[in-house]
């Protein structure tokens, strides 16, 4: 009876401790299977024509005459896509229509007064054709069939009027003539909404497709090329097909966002074809490719990340790191040393020790803002740099941060060295320093190392100590210690909390973190191979 | 003495009995050839805070010979050979009455260098405790320390200590190993030659085998006996038999105190008091 109670008891704990180990793998594969899958998508995915002329030219990769061929063969295409928007577009603006109506009227005004007529036929003349013109305009301006038919055909009226021939004018047949047959095209009444719809068209495609081969080049290198990415572009594309509105449900619930088919919307004009044609042409006009960016990893990246990769970002982040514990390390040792070997046990030693305790559970930005306060703001300025911050000031700050880490895990690693070491060594005649420096340092360092580990997944992983004093979201590479330098943890931020940057370049968001956790898996392998090496030379393996 | 001729049967290959030897013939040898340092105490005492560990102690310790002190656990025996080298010093809160003077000076007067102490009076564990390092650098630790740089000087230090500890021979080959490779008795000898190497005139062993199989301690006696020689052996011991084995005076502690000092032979066949009657034939407690 009891033997069986114990039995079950003990399957009871062995099944609880399996279960929790499980959930925690579970839950560990769950936060990171999707974020590593995005991730990855910053360096696997299908890359469009636009991608490989943007490579091209911010990067110089890649063969100047395929591309060419290749942006030669697209164009086909999307001159076709051009011409269909700009058809429809024609008939629809009435400021554009009466522009051009005042245009003729202008030109026939010139035209006419070059003449030297006399002044009554000439008054007669610009009579006539300013009553063309409005006659156009009220034209343009209605949105009635049977009213428009009636002006255009007053104006029609004068085609053979011999006062126009050879003249300008006949230019106001030619626009009635093509109105006449835009009206019997185009549902006037709905000419505001298809106006509205075909703005987001074309927004949709300027970003889908880049500006147009004539356009000037825009300033910023993100509007320079349409979309470079296939999942980017299928975004674009569903904008294109489809428009967005909220609608208020019933009850009051909150707003929804439904999709309305422009399809529906355009259907009985030139423009209901455009949308079969995009859907169906899209990979004629991008050429999508399966791309393998492994260059991700060494590019710099153009302002707001929106191509290149994470190589300065890289770099960064191993420097502050790098230089992180080179502070941190020293300090921390010699710190857990005197705390060890030389501090009594005295009230001065409790207190620092709590100190040290309390100041690992303090926030980062904490330091984040100390850092600022004292190496940015005092430091810098004391020893005559600019007061800005730079790697040094970072660096000191996540030194600073990982500290009492440092010092915890070098204390425990110090005080775990077996007494009679250091009894022998002082037995033989050696000093303190000397016993500390060749005995209990080397059979400390396992556990030492083990805090490095640890310092270096914290300080290589933390923003908001580096957001003050000395991480920058765009820049060079740092030419000394006292320039600013990019690191991932904060770029991911800074993409997150970018106007819409996330949105745009998710990919990259998930590659910086995920590189971030390469890195540091990477960094804390090196560290562990070393800590076994040294290790198993202390076990005389 | 049954259970003693008993306890000595089991290593038939290294038992002697100093007893047998007449200790004047032996001490008045070596007297005139003997350059050791002589240990003196004079009345004593050592305090961990208020507790007393040994107290009022006088006695010499005779150069070129081994002294065995014995005596029940707590008695202050370890004690009172861990303040010669003042190895004690690492335990906080200690204080110290009287005089201990070795060589003429007292360890704990102010001026004394501890540096230079430690390397006349070499210590060795109760543990084999090597540093986790090879055999060679553990061996020339202390010609290190002395400011020993060239290596064939360190080489012939390291294989004069190795053979005057009896190892040489069986590690001569693997001075690069770590001394970790070794088994307990050969580390515990390892440690005796990293003590020899800084050339002490006193060797203090603290229970050196109690961690050890009987022909390990077998190993250590012989080596012990050798050593004698050349050095003055204070031997801290909870085994009678090994004290009878190697010593030729013998010191019986007792709660913090010297009852009798003698000659082991006397000690351990005829003592003056009731008390060490009591402890060496096993009647004690």
């Amino acid at each position: 009876m009891k033997f069986s109670f114990r039995y079950i008891q003990d399957k009871i704990f062995t099944g609880f401790a399996t279960g929790a180990a499980g959930l925690l793998v579970v839950v560990l594969l769950l936060v990171l299977t999707p974020m590593v899958y995005r991730g990855t998508k910053a360096v696997v995915f299908q890359g469009t024509i636009e991608y490989r002329k943007m490579q091209l030219d911010v990067f110089g990769r890649g063969d100047i005459e395929v591309i060419a061929t290749e942006k030669a063969k697209a164009q086909q295409v999307r001159d076709k896509l051009y011409a269909m928007i700009e058809g429809f577009k024609k008939g629809l603006d009435v400021d554009v229509l009466s522009g051009r109506a005042k245009n003729i009227y202008r030109n026939y005004g010139k035209e006419i007064r070059d003449k030297e007529l006399a002044s009554e036929e000439f008054r007669r003349r610009r009579e006539l054709s300013r009553k063309i013109r409005n006659e156009l305009m009220t034209a343009f301006s209605l949105s009635d069939k049977e009213q428009i038919k009636a002006h255009l055909d007053n104006v029609l009226g004068y085609k053979d009027n011999t006062d126009f021939e050879g003249t300008s004018a006949k230019d106001f047949f030619a626009l009635a003539e093509e109105f006449s047959e835009i009206v019997e095209n185009i549902d006037l009444k709905r000419r505001k909404e298809y106006a509205n719809s075909l703005g987001e068209i074309e927004g949709a495609v300027l970003k889908l497709l880049g500006p147009l081969p004539g356009d000037a080049v825009p300033a910023l290198v993100q509007d320079r090329y349409g979309c470079t990415r296939m999942d980017m572009a299928k975004v674009q594309i569903d904008r294109v097909l489809y428009s967005q509105r909220w609608v208020s449900q019933a009850n009051n619930d909150s707003l929804v966002k439904v999709k309305i088919s422009r399809v529906q919307q355009f259907a009985g004009t030139e423009m209901a074809r455009l949308f079969d044609f995009v859907e169906n042409n899209a990979d004629a006009m991008l050429m999508p490719k399966s791309t393998f960016y492994w260059q991700y990893f060494i590019d710099d990246s153009t302002a707001g990340h929106y191509f290149g990769g994470v190589g300065h970002e890289i770099i960064g982040t191993l420097l502050l790191t790098i230089v992180a514990m080179l502070f941190a390390f020293p300090l921390g040792v010699i710190s857990a040393a005197y705390l060890v070997e030389c501090a009594s046990d005295g009230p001065v030693t409790r207190i620092v020790r709590m100190c040290i305790n309390s100041l690992a559970g303090v926030p980062s930005v904490v330091f984040g803002l100390f850092g600022l306060a004292f190496f940015v703001l005092y430091l810098l300025p004391l020893m005559g740099a600019l007061s800005k911050g730079c790697v040094l000031t970072a660096s000191l700050t996540l030194g600073v941060l990982t500290l009492p880490v440092m010092i915890r895990a070098s204390e425990e690693a110090i005080r775990a060295v077996p007494k009679t070491y250091k009894e022998a060594s002082l037995g033989l005649g050696a000093t303190g320093l000397r016993t500390f420096v060749k005995v209990t340092l080397p059979a400390a360092m396992p556990g030492i190392l083990t805090g490095v580990i640890l310092s270096i997944s914290r300080v290589a992983g933390e923003t908001a100590p580096v957001l003050f004093t000395g991480a920058v979201a765009l820049g060079p590479l740092p030419k000394s210690l006292f320039d600013p330098a990019r690191t991932l943890s904060y770029g991911s931020y800074d993409i997150a909390v970018g106007d819409r940057l996330a949105m745009q370049v998710p990919h990259n968001q998930y590659g910086m973190v995920v590189t971030l956790v390469l890195l540091i898996i990477v960094l804390n392998t090196a560290a562990i191979f070393l800590r076994a090496k040294i290790f198993k030379k202390l076990k005389g393996l | 003495m049954a259970v003693m001729t008993e306890k000595t049967s089991n290593i038939n290959s290294v038992s002697k009995f100093k007893a047998n030897k007449n200790p004047d013939i032996i001490m008045k040898q070596k007297d005139d050839n003997c350059k050791c340092a002589v240990v003196k105490s004079e009345d004593f005492s050592f305090y961990y805070g208020d507790k007393t560990g040994v107290k009022n102690i006088t006695m010499e310790i005779y150069p070129c010979s081994v002294t065995a002190i014995i005596g029940p656990s707590g008695c202050g025996k370890s004690t009172f050979l861990r303040s010669i080298n003042r190895i004690n010093d690492l335990v906080l809160n200690t204080s110290t009455s009287g005089k201990l003077i070795v060589d003429g000076h007292n360890v704990y007067s102010k001026n004394t260098n501890l540096v230079e102490l430690r390397q006349r009076v070499g210590m060795v564990f109760q543990k084999p405790n090597p540093f986790p390092k090879s055999i060679f650098d553990n061996v020339v630790y202390g010609a290190k320390l002395k400011g020993i740089k060239n290596r064939s000087k360190l080489q012939q230090i390291a294989e004069e200590s190795l053979k005057s500890a009896a190892l040489w021979d069986e590690v001569k080959n693997d001075l690069r190993k770590s001394a970790f490779a070794l088994s307990g008795g050969q580390q515990q000898r390892l440690c005796i030659a990293r003590a020899l190497a800084t050339k002490p005139n006193i060797l203090l062993m603290d229970e050196p085998c109690s961690a050890l199989d009987p022909i390990a301690t077998g190993k250590i006696e012989d080596l012990i006996d050798k050593l004698q020689t050349d050095y003055t052996i204070v031997i801290v011991t909870h085994n009678m038999q090994q004290a009878a084995r190697v010593s030729e005076r013998t010191a019986f502690f007792c709660l913090g105190e010297l009852i009798e000092y003698d000659q082991t032979a006397k000690i351990f066949r005829n003592p003056g008091k009731k008390q060490t009657e009591d402890y060496v034939t096993g009647r004690f407690g």
